[in-house]
């Protein structure tokens, strides 16, 4: 067939026109599918981070504190979210960090430690939500306990009936609740972080495989 | 140990580089789906690269992994029909003094080949790379006689999209 053989022709002479990639940009590219877990991860953490922000503003807990004379918990409620979220923040920067640094890591042994710093972070920053979650949830329970008035029954119940019985099985549900509570977000975080983090981890095998 | 053998890969891959750009502009359309292809190609070869260890030559290698992440991959992702840009085919052009009439049929096979499927255009790819039937047959992994029957008709199937 002439044409083809024409364009054969023309194929094969043409091995100048193609912009040249450097070393550089092919060990940038090997390390990519790294740097873009781990993009996910701090695009997660930002979107979460947005998500209990808008859920904070919409249910305003002032009003509620207020409404339950709780005053003198404000200003613990204030402390803990003002710390939550600088504490936050500071994770959400180090995702940044871990993600421009892998992003421009050259060399497998570094990109194989900026893995596990990735992990280490993350995982960090799992257990810290989780502990949150138990301490605002005690701490909502406490406030519910001390100043609902609809706890009122329960509370002349501690004081002048079976008081020991009954504050047993008052502590019983209110840790069962919480444990619910933090195993739901155990699970959501394990699903979400998890799946990355899974990902990252065969990715780091992988290497570590070349590595031998 | 893996750094040098990182090494060898970048080096050898950075020499070999043409045949990848080869392939990403007979399999794309465009700049950003040439780069993408190219560096889903560099990651699949890099995967495949402990295995390689120079059973075959590199080039060789490379043109089956390649190949097979190009038509993976465009069988993944159901793409529109190849409209073929301008810049596709001033490739062909821009150093030769073709004489009009073969610049015009370049232009238009070049165009016909990109209406072909995933696997036609692998076996169009080889030939136009002047590779034999038997290292054709090697890099696709079918027998000989097939690729010759393949290649007789997508000629075939050229011809009628050239002529209608």
């Amino acid at each position: 067939m002439e044409e083809l053989d024409l364009l054969k022709k023309a194929w094969q002479k043409d091995t100048h026109s193609f912009e040249q990639v450097s070393e550089l940009e092919i060990y940038k590219m090997l390390h990519r599918k790294s740097s873009s877990i781990v993009k996910w991860i701090l695009v997660i953490s930002l979107l979460e981070f947005g998500l209990w922000a808008l859920v904070s503003f919409m249910f305003n807990t002032d009003d509620a504190i207020k409404s339950l004379h709780a005053e003198s918990f404000e200003i613990y409620l204030k402390i803990i979210t003002y710390v939550n979220y600088a504490v936050v923040l500071w994770f959400i920067y180090n995702f940044y960090r871990n993600y421009a640094r892998i992003s421009t890591t050259t060399s497998t042994k570094q990109l194989m430690h900026d893995i596990i710093r990735t992990r280490k972070t993350v995982q960090h920053y799992v257990w810290y939500n989780l502990f949150m979650i138990f301490i605002s949830t005690l701490l909502g329970f406490a406030m519910a306990f001390i100043y609902n008035p609809n706890m009122d029954m329960l509370r002349y119940k501690i004081e002048h009936e079976d008081g020991y019985k009954t504050l047993s099985i008052t502590i019983c549900m209110v840790l069962i609740t919480i444990g619910v509570f933090v195993g739901l977000f155990w699970l959501f975080y394990r699903i979400i972080y998890g799946t990355l983090l899974r990902k990252l981890n065969a990715n780091y095998k992988e290497l570590k495989k070349i590595d031998l | 140990m893996s750094d040098d053998l990182e090494k060898s890969f970048v080096k050898q891959l950075k020499e070999n580089q043409n045949i990848i750009h080869k392939i990403c502009r007979l399999y794309t359309n465009g700049e950003d789906a040439h780069n993408d292809l190219f560096q889903e190609i560099t990651i699949q070869l890099w995967k495949a690269f402990p295995k390689f260890r120079g059973e075959s030559k590199f080039s060789t290698w490379a043109y089956r992994v390649a190949l097979n992440t190009a038509i993976t991959l465009y069988r993944k992702s159901t793409r529109t029909v190849s409209t073929v840009t301008y810049e596709g085919q001033k490739h062909f052009l821009s150093q030769e003094d073709y004489n009009h009439e073969e610049e015009e049929q370049i232009k238009l096979m070049y165009q016909a080949v990109q209406q072909l499927n995933d696997i036609e255009k692998a076996l169009v790819f080889l030939y136009l790379e002047d590779k034999d039937y038997t290292e054709i047959s090697e890099t696709l992994g079918i027998s000989e006689v097939n690729a010759r029957v393949k290649m007789n008709r997508i000629k075939g199937k050229l011809k009628k999209i050239l002529n209608p």
